[in-house]
């Protein structure tokens, strides 16, 4: 198995990040309110309870180096957390939106934050000394449903989004007095703020979790049809391939390497997709071996005793079938994955460690190192 | 008989597997609401292509689509009045009671006899094959449970007959002593 650690934090979790030392994980509990857990002694211990948001939280990003917590919820709001000693002090930003924030994710810099939102905007997010505040800029008018996902390029200054109505943009978020000219590539520094410089049309349904390859070059991203696209040479005149696959949709991809990337989703077994010399994606296995036992499924009359066990199980939250002939697959997580996020970086960028959660309210942490097949 | 009511049922169970990939989503027109789309039907591209079953005629089975809810829809056989009576008589009792059931919808969409809700918080809180199971099952057993009372009903509407004619046998003889 490529799971080394997985714990059950509560019923259901919808997002969670990592502090910079990966000693502790903070998490949303599917409520208005951010969990911090941190491992002592092999035992997870809650050390924190950030209470601000009054709606479910549906983001969280710890920035790495500057030691912030971003949480972003459905009640339009976002904010900021930093460490005063022992507490953690929120500030609002102010975001100008006037529908639920999505996602949210620190750009490479930690100097902006990117908020996609149901109002069918994305916000990028400054902190400005003078007023001592986090202040949003918007872009208006270019997503035609709410954005679903963001990722930022490493040059800090491209982003990446994909939207409900199927697309995947990318955008330039140049700011003037927060990113200077030079730092990005020659591609990026010429474009004004807001100005979309792709827009890909190759999905019918609902497009969820970009991301960018650790160099840059290549952009994935999932469409709710079951397929997964990656975008090379992403300007003018990119080049798609898209990879179709058996299982149900997936929710979000990470790159563990420039030819390697993990897909998660309502399949609730992590995939691996991987790129040949040629640079060809195919699908290539599943991360937990599936032990899919012949559906056994007993159908019958009894409709009273199902509903029984239906309506037991959904009151007391008991899982205790974990020898379930019934249940598909027997992989670490057993409902809808929705968030996988990087552990531990070599030097050049690749993943060797990452963490799931999902709607069965355990993190997963898996290990690709320990794996001979697998390796990058 | 019992074969194609499997195949029917295996139709829907697979479509309800790939269907059921729900997920929390607020609403797009209304600050600060979350409501099934599949009922609100406000932003059509947060909607998938409804898929419809039938086994024949009178008995079909309606999947929609949204991003956070999913609507299902059955149609059962109803030869004749009797059967329309009985059909209407139990579905009625189950709705009355559909917070007992909580995927249950209070009223079917028309054209059908019962609907069904599933939202995203379903699927949170219960173990998506269970329900589809339930689904399934309630859908089977709704169509053996319909033959059975058919059956006892005409077999009572037989007894029925047969007082009645040997009553009036009966009163035939007592008028004619």
């Amino acid at each position: 198995m490529a799971s080394i650690a997985a714990h059950k934090f509560a019923q259901c979790i919808t997002c969670h990040a990592w502090s910079p030392d990966q000693t502790m994980v903070a998490f949303c509990p599917n409520n208005n309110e951010v969990h911090i857990y941190r491992l002592v002694e092999d035992k997870w211990e809650k050390v924190h309870v950030l209470q601000k948001h009054d709606q479910i939280i549906s983001g969280i990003d710890w920035s790495a180096r500057s030691n912030k917590i971003v949480t972003v919820s459905h009640d339009r709001n976002s904010y900021v957390w930093n460490q005063e000693e022992a507490e953690w002090v929120p500030t609002l930003v102010i975001l100008r939106l006037n529908r639920a924030a999505l996602c949210v994710q620190w750009s490479p810099k930690e100097n902006k934050f990117a908020v996609g939102s149901g109002a069918k905007t994305v916000c990028i997010c400054y902190y400005e000394q003078e007023n001592n505040w986090w202040v949003s800029k918007l872009i208006r008018k270019r997503h035609n449903s709410s954005v679903t996902s963001v990722a930022w390029h490493p040059n800090n200054i491209l982003l990446a989004t994909t939207s409900t109505d199927g697309k995947c943009r990318v955008f330039s978020t140049f700011i003037k007095g927060v990113d200077s000219r030079d730092s990005g590539t020659s591609l990026a520094s010429d474009m004004k703020f807001g100005e979309q410089i792709v827009q890909l049309d190759l999905c019918f349904s609902w497009a969820f979790g970009v991301k960018w390859s650790p160099s840059g070059n290549t952009l994935a991203y999932v469409g709710h049809n079951s397929m997964i696209y990656f975008v090379d040479d992403v300007g003018p005149s990119p080049s798609a391939q898209d990879v179709a696959f058996r299982d149900l949709p997936l929710r979000d991809v990470l790159f563990v390497s420039e030819r390697m990337v993990i897909g998660v989703g309502f399949d609730c077994h992590p995939m691996v997709f991987t790129a040949d010399e040629r640079g060809i994606w195919c699908f290539s296995r599943f991360l937990d071996e599936r032990k899919r036992a012949p559906s056994s499924s007993k159908y019958g009359s009894q409709f009273s005793e199902a509903f029984g066990k239906l309506y037991g199980q959904s009151k007391q939250g008991v899982r205790n079938d974990a020898i379930d002939p019934t249940k598909p697959g027997g992989g670490v997580h057993e409902n809808c994955i929705t968030c996988i996020v990087p552990l531990r970086k070599a030097g050049d960028g690749t993943v060797t460690r990452f963490s799931t959660s999902g709607l069965d309210g355990k993190v997963v942490i898996w290990d690709l190192e320990s794996r001979a097949d697998l390796s990058l | 008989m019992a074969n194609t009511l499997r195949l029917y049922s295996t139709c829907i169970r697979n479509t309800l597997e790939a269907a059921m990939c729900l997920q929390n989503f607020p609403c797009q027109e209304v600050e600060r609401h979350n409501k099934p789309e599949v009922e609100l039907k406000t932003s059509p591209e947060l909607l998938l292509n409804p898929v419809l079953i039938c086994r024949n005629e009178a008995e079909k089975c309606l999947i929609e689509t949204s991003i956070n809810s999913l609507r299902i829809s059955i149609k059962v056989k109803q030869a004749d009045e009797l059967e329309n009576i009985l059909t209407k008589k139990f579905l009625r009792f189950l709705s009355m009671r559909a917070e007992a059931f909580q995927v249950l919808r209070r009223k079917p969409v028309q054209g059908y006899d019962i609907s069904f809700l599933i939202t995203n918080y379903h699927c949170e809180d219960m173990q998506k094959n269970k329900l589809i199971d339930f689904i399934v099952q309630f859908m089977e057993a709704r169509i053996l449970e319909h033959k059975f009372a058919c059956s006892i009903l005409e077999t009572l509407g037989e007894r029925v007959e047969d007082a009645w004619v040997f009553c009036n046998q009966r009163l035939d003889r007592k008028s004619l002593m």
